[in-house]
C-alpha cells in the first residue's frame, strides 16, 4: 500500500556477547545451575536491549570449557531467536585451550563475518578455579588480537579459589574482575555485567574526547557495582 | 543502585511526597518509575548517583525549566522535581501515553508507520517543536533515537529526556551519541547547541525518510569492525554524504542500506536537496543547516502536493507543470488534479486531500483540519471540498455564481473557482 510496504529494519551493526564458562568439576552444584538460570533469566533483558536499538543487534554465543572446549552454537546467534541450553559441569580447566578457540573465532573470517560490520564484542568469563593446562601462550596470543584488545571484558571469580591475577590479566584490568561468594551473588553480577555490556556495547560511542569511552564507561559502572556488591556480601558458598 | 520499592515515597521540592507505583525501565543516567503524586499518575526519572558530573548545575538547570514550562506540547517536559537525597535526585513528566512508539522500532522495522501521511506528519510534529524549543531559547543537545516516541497512526510525536535542554549559549555537560551528533561535537570542536540541534534533527529526518544513517555507505561498510576511532572519523572528522554529488565514494551498499537505495529516488528533487545542503556544505557550515523554518515550508510544500491514489498509496506531484504521475504500487496514472492556491499554498486536490487551518487563518496549528476533498456519492466523477472549519465560506464559480458554504457543506471542484475564507484569507481553484 505504499512506499514503506516492504521496508527493513535500518542497517544494523552485530554486538556479539560472548560468555565464556568454567564447566571443570568443581562448578558442579549450585554454582552451575546458579550460571544456567542466571544466564537464561537475563536473555530476555538483552532481546529487548537489541529489539529496540537502532545502532546494533545482539548476538551470543557461549563456549564452556572442561576437559576440552566447546560452543553452545557453531555461530553467534542472534539474541531474538537465541535459546539457552543448560551446561552441565566435570572435568578439568582448559582455559587455555578456551583462549585458544576464542581467539579463533575472534576473526573476518570466523564468528566476525557480518556483512553490515560489527561494533567490538563484550566477553565475559566466569569461572571458579584456575587453569589446568598452559594457558600463557594462548592468554599472550589472545592480547594480541585487536577484536579482543577494543572488546568490552569483564570476569566473574566464583568463590575464593579462583585465579584472580589470571582473570585479571584476561580483562586487563583488576576491577573489572568480580568476585561472588555467593548464589545471589553470582546472579547479580552476570546479570549486571550481561545488561551493562550488551548496552554500552551495542550503542554507537558517546562523542567525548577519548577513543575508548566505551570501555571506560564500562569500567566505570562495573566499578561502582562491584562496590556496592562488597559491601552487602558474606560468604556463601 | 538498588530499585525502589513499590510505596516507596519520594519527596517532592515544595510539595508532598510521590509514591513510587513500579519501575518502567532504564537507560544510562537513570531509571524511569511509574509514581502517584497529587491525584494523578506520573512518570519520574531518577538519576544514578554517578550519572551526573555537576550536580548542582544539572539541578538548577532542571528547575529553570520546569519554571519556564514546556515549549509545546511535544515535550514530556520536567513537572516537577525531587528534593536531593542520597547524592541523587529525579523529576516528574507526563507519562507516555498508550499508541507512543520508540522511534528506534520504527527504525528497526519492529513497528510499522501506518501511511505516508503519518511519517510526513511525524517529521513536522518534529520540526514544530523545535522550532518552537529554540524559539523560547533553548537547546535540546542530545537528539537520538531513544529520546522521542511516535504514534504511528498519526504522525504525533513526544520527546522526553528533556533533561540537557539548556539555554542558549550553554550546556550541562551531556555527550551524545556519534551516529547523531554535529561533527563539531564528535571531534570536540564545539559543545551542543542550537545549530548541532538542527544537524541531528537533519539526521533524525533522514532516517524517519529513507530508515538508513546519511553517513553509512560503501566506505563504513568496508570496515568490519567500526571502532570509537572509525566512528570519529565517519560522523566527525571526515562525514561524507551518501549521496555527496560530488563524492560517490559512500554511495548506499545494495545488501546493506537497501532502504535508502529504494526510498532515496520515491522523494521529490527539493528534499533530496535539502539534505543534500545539509549533509554537504552544512557539515562544516552551520549557516547551511536548515532552520526549523526552512523544513516547515519544504515539508508543507510536500504534504501539500501529496495524493491518496484509491489503492491506498500515497504519490506526490513534484509540482504543477507536472501533468501526471503513476501510483508507485498499482501503477495507476493519475492526472493532476485541480490545484488550490492560497497565498504560497499549492494544495492538490484529490480526493482525501485535507485543507489544513493555518492555510485559511492566522495559526500555528499545523495539523488541524479544516477541509476534505470528498467524492459525490452519486456522481463518482463529481468532487467536492467540504467545510470542516469554524467559519462559513463563500465561494464564486467562474460563471459568477456566487454560494455560500456553511460548516458541512461542500463545494464543487471546478477551475477558475474562487474561495473566500470568511476572513482576510481566500484561494484560487485552478
Ligand atoms: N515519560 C515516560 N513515560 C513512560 N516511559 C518512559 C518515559 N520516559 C522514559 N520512559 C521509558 O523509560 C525507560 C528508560 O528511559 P531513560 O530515558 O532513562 O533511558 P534511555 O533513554 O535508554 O537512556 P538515557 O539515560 O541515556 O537517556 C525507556 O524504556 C523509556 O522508553
Ligand atoms: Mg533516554
Ligand atoms: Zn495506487
Amino acid at each position: 500500500m505504499g512506499k514503506y510496504d516492504n521496508v527493513e529494519g535500518i542497517a544494523r551493526r552485530t554486538m556479539i556477547l560472548f560468555f565464556l564458562i568454567d564447566t571443570s568439576n568443581s562448578m558442579s552444584g549450585t554454582k552451575i545451575g546458579e550460571v544456567n538460570d542466571a544466564i537464561e533469566g537475563v536473555i530476555p533483558e538483552i532481546k529487548e536491549i537489541s529489539s529496540s536499538n537502532a545502532d546494533a543487534l545482539i548476538k551470543i554465543a557461549c563456549l564452556t570449557f572442561s576437559t576440552g572446549v566447546k560452543w553452545m552454537y557453531p555461530n553467534p546467534v542472534d539474541v531474538n531467536d537465541f535459546k539457552w541450553s543448560y551446561v552441565n559441569a566435570g572435568g578439568m580447566t582448559e582455559m587455555g585451550k578456551a583462549f585458544e578457540v576464542l581467539n579463533e573465532k575472534l576473526s573476518r573470517n570466523e564468528f566476525m563475518a557480518e556483512v553490515a560490520g560489527s561494533y567490538a564484542p563484550a566477553i565475559f568469563l566466569l569461572s571458579d578455579g584456575a587453569p589446568t593446562d598452559e594457558y600463557k601462550d594462548a592468554i599472550e596470543k589472545l592480547k594480541k588480537n585487536n577484536w579482543f584488545k577494543y572488546a568490552l571484558k569483564a570476569a566473574v571469580a566464583i568463590g575464593d579459589d579462583a585465579d584472580k591475577d589470571m582473570l585479571a590479566t584476561f580483562t586487563g584490568d583488576e576491577e573489572l574482575v568480580l568476585t561472588a561468594h555467593s548464589p545471589e551473588a553470582l546472579r547479580k553480577v552476570i546479570r549486571f555485567v550481561s545488561v551493562t555490556a550488551s548496552k554500552i556495547g551495542s550503542k554507537s560511542s558517546v562523542s567525548a574526547q577519548t577513543t575508548n569511552a566505551k570501555q571506560d564507561d564500562f569500567a566505570e559502572q562495573i566499578t561502582e557495582f562491584n562496590s556496592d556488591l562488597i559491601d552487602s556480601q558474606n560468604d556463601n558458598w | 543502585m538498588i530499585d525502589l520499592k513499590r510505596n516507596e515515597r519520594i519527596q517532592i521540592k515544595n510539595g508532598s511526597k510521590a509514591e513510587v507505583i513500579q519501575k518502567i525501565g532504564e537507560g544510562g543516567q537513570g531509571a524511569v518509575y511509574k509514581v502517584h503524586y497529587a491525584r494523578e499518575d506520573y512518570a519520574m526519572k531518577l538519576y544514578f548517583p554517578r550519572a551526573i558530573k555537576k550536580k548542582n548545575e544539572f539541578y538548577s538547570n532542571l528547575e529553570n525549566n520546569i519554571v519556564n514550562g514546556s515549549p509545546n506540547e511535544s515535550f514530556l517536559w520536567p513537572l516537577y522535581i525531587t528534593e536531593m537525597k542520597n547524592g541523587t535526585f529525579g523529576y516528574l513528566m507526563r507519562l507516555r501515553p498508550a499508541g507512543y512508539e520508540d522511534f528506534s522500532k520504527i527504525l528497526t522495522a519492529k513497528v510499522q508507520m501506518n501511511s505516508d501521511m503519518a511519517i510526513i506528519n511525524a517529521a513536522l510534529h518534529l520540526v514544530n517543536a523545535f522550532k518552537d524549543l529554540h524559539s523560547k531559547g533553548y537547546s535540546y543537545q542530545d537528539l537520538n533515537d531513544g529520546n522521542f516516541f511516535i504514534n504511528p497512526e498519526n504522525g504525533d510525536v513526544l520527546i522526553c529526556d528533556n533533561d540537557n535542554v539548556a539555554p542558549y549559549g550553554q550546556n550541562v555537560g551531556v555527550d551524545g551519541k556519534s551516529r547523531y551528533i554535529a561533527p563539531e561535537v564528535v571531534t570536540g570542536k564545539s559543545r551542543p547547541n542550537v545549530h548541532t540541534d538542527r544537524f541531528s534533527l537533519a539526521v533524525v529526518l533522514f532516517m524517519l525518510f529513507f530508515r538508513g544513517h546519511p553517513f553509512e555507505g560503501a566506505k563504513t561498510a568496508s570496515h568490519c569492525c567500526l571502532t570509537e576511532q572509525l566512528e570519529k572519523e565517519y560522523y566527525g572528522v571526515h562525514p561524507l554524504f551518501c549521496y555527496d554529488p560530488k563524492d560517490e565514494s559512500n554511495r548506499p551498499v545494495r545488501g546493506i542500506h537497501n532502504n535508502v537505495i529504494r526510498l532515496w529516488n520515491m522523494y521529490p528533487r527539493y528534499i533530496q536537496d535539502a539534505f543534500i545542503k545539509v549533509f554537504t556544505a552544512g557539515i562544516k557550515d552551520v549557516n547551511e543547516r536548515l532552520t526549523e523554518r526552512e523544513w516547515t515550508n519544504i515539508l508543507l510544500r510536500y504534504r501539500n502536493s501529496t495524493i491518496k491514489c484509491s489503492c491506498g498509496c500515497y504519490n506526490t506531484f513534484e509540482d504543477e507543470t507536472q501533468a501526471k504521475l503513476t501510483c508507485a504500487d498499482c501503477g495507476t496514472e493519475i492526472n493532476r488534479p485541480l490545484v488550490l492556491t492560497i497565498n504560497k499554498n499549492k494544495i492538490f486536490l484529490y480526493p482525501e486531500t485535507r485543507l489544513y487551518t493555518y492555510q485559511i487563518e492566522d495559526s500555528q496549528d499545523l495539523f488541524q483540519e479544516a477541509g476534505m476533498v470528498i467524492i459525490n456519492k452519486a456522481n463518482k466523477s463529481l468532487w467536492g471540498l467540504k467545510n470542516l472549519s469554524k467559519r462559513g465560506w463563500i465561494v464564486e464559480y467562474s460563471s459568477g455564481e456566487q454560494k455560500s458554504v456553511p460548516y458541512g457543506g461542500v463545494l464543487f471542484l471546478l477551475k477558475g473557482t474562487k474561495i473566500f475564507f470568511g476572513n482576510e484569507y481566500s484561494g484560487e481553484i485552478n
